[in-house]
């Protein structure tokens, strides 16, 4: 009977457990911090560019949204499992993940770039790869490009299940390179462990594997949701909001956004 | 007294870790009760089924045992909600969700039933045949021998396996962590290391909790021992 009791109780606290309040939409995003983008802060909640942009869609929207952590290299079979309604979580719009999912307008660009030890030699041609290590976050853009380009120059890719754990190896001097966004990594540089390194300069660019800017990842049926959010993007931009934003965390210039007209 | 990120409230990290912490509790508690009962239904399942539910139980603890248990939480989280969502509907109970939480509960008590039903077999064909067949002279139907003779006299053999698993599958909720959809000890650890970048600091702190937990529950383990073993002659 003892057993019987505590059976129950577990099956309270599970269906306690699943009933917690959900959003009207649910937008999934890196669980590893990428800052200055999304992060999880000491008070449990949220923040950075890219969640104050979604709170700001979501207004415009008229949607209650709410974000969820998930394992990047699992968010694509995490989106198609229905475990949240979009990826809002600086993915890049390449070919590969177009096959897979679709996606918003853009909403920010930037470039991926080269990352070094300071004061090296800041060449990479792909010929300067020989033997040397590139890290790379695994299941991203980045990590397919080096794949693409480096590797068969001779260079050892070393993936991480997240760009902080990169870049604290690069800070140790456990690689070489590493290939990555370039305003997560103006941020990397802003921190104690950022000294160890320097930005070389940007790859050059190749929009299949790198695709052009990033988007809000949806499921391929969802055509209402993207028109929607396309619509929230495009009156957000207008408003100016993308400049104040950027004013905000002192990314002026560093990012292209939707144009204000 | 404390640096500022282990404080409890907003600035501080303590009262995440703590909320961590529970719900690692209640992944290990959950899991490791359902496995009892899986345990149970497998060791009765080999030792007096049919040719059908031996087969069947022998298949269970071979392949869940074989199979990473990494793996299988990957497997479930990413890939079976869809299949479970669809028996859901198919029962007419509508979509089921499953959460980090509930993914990590069902594939560790899968993991932790196979595991215990191993440890339930041994501990009830160590007891004596002979207070069997005497209980059975009795009268006794199989429930009345089971409940009366077999899980009093098979529970202190049992302990001792048991306690192993309850502290492997304390450590086994940090596996879970892989989804990063799960508040578990673990990911708030990670959390909190990668927001201050204290790596060490935190991962020491969350290995004192993970300490704490299983000192807590070998002292009541012990406790439990003595009494199931209560009228037995201790040895030397």
């Amino acid at each position: 009977m003892k057993k019987f009791r505590s059976l129950l109780l577990a099956a309270a606290t599970l269906a306690a457990v699943n009933t917690i309040a959900k959003a009207d939409l649910v937008f999934g995003t890196d669980a590893a911090p990428y800052p200055p983008f999304t992060t999880q802060n000491a008070a449990g909640e949220w923040e950075g560019w890219e969640y104050e942009l979604m709170v700001a869609i979501c207004a415009e929207m008229n949607e209650k949204c709410t974000m969820v952590p998930i394992a990047w290299d699992g968010i694509i079979p995490a989106l198609l499992e229905k475990k949240f309604d979009g990826i809002f979580g600086s993915m890049a719009m390449n070919d590969e993940r177009k096959k897979q999912i679709m996606f918003s307008d853009m909403y920010y660009d930037s470039m991926t770039v080269m990352m070094g030890p300071k004061g090296a030699d800041k060449n990479f041609t792909p010929e300067t790869f020989k033997g040397k290590t590139i890290g790379v976050q695994a299941s991203t853009s980045n990590a397919n490009y080096a794949e693409k380009y480096y590797v068969p120059a001779g260079a050892a890719l070393k993936a991480y299940k997240g760009q902080d754990e990169a870049n604290a190896d690069m800070a140790a001097g456990r690689v070489d390179y590493l290939v990555a966004d370039g305003i997560s990594q103006m941020s990397f540089l802003a921190t104690a462990d950022g000294g160890c390194c320097e930005i070389y300069g940007p790859v050059p660019h190749d929009a299949a594997v790198l695709g052009n800017g990033v988007g809000v990842g949806l499921r391929m049926e969802d055509t209402a949701l993207r028109d929607k959010l396309n619509a929230a993007f495009k009156s957000f931009a207008a408003k100016g909001g993308f400049e104040t934003l950027n004013a905000k965390y002192k990314l002026e210039g560093l990012m292209a956004v939707p144009p204000k007209g | 007294m404390f640096p500022e990120i282990l404080e409890f409230g907003r600035k501080g990290f303590a009262d995440e870790l703590l909320r961590g912490a529970a719900i690692t509790l209640l992944i290990a508690v959950s899991s490791f009760i359902i496995g009892l009962v899986l345990g149970h239904i497998g060791a009765i399942a080999k030792l007096y089924g049919g040719p059908v539910s031996r087969g069947i139980a022998a298949i269970y603890t071979t392949v869940i045992r074989a199979v990473p248990e990494l793996v299988l939480i990957l497997l479930l989280f990413f890939a079976g909600t869809r299949g479970i969502s669809a028996l859901g509907e198919a029962v007419g109970y509508g979509p089921i969700d499953i959460n980090g939480v509930l993914a990590a509960i069902l594939v560790l008590a899968f993991v932790q039933g196979a595991y215990s039903t191993e440890v339930i077999r041994g501990a009830i064909q160590a007891i004596p045949v002979g207070q069997l067949e005497a209980a059975r002279a009795f009268g006794m139907s199989p429930l009345q021998v089971f409940r009366r003779i077999v899980l009093p006299a098979m529970l202190p053999n049992a302990i001792p396996g048991l306690a192993n698993l309850w502290m492997v599958v304390i450590k086994d909720t940090a596996l879970v962590s892989v989804t990063g959809a799960t508040f578990e000890l673990f990911t708030a650890t990670k959390i909190a290391a990668g927001f201050t970048k204290r790596y060490f600091l935190f991962y020491f702190i969350s290995a004192c909790i993970y300490l704490a937990m299983t000192l807590v529950s070998n002292f009541f383990i012990q406790k439990l021992e003595r009494r199931l073993r209560r009228g037995q002659q201790e040895l030397g």
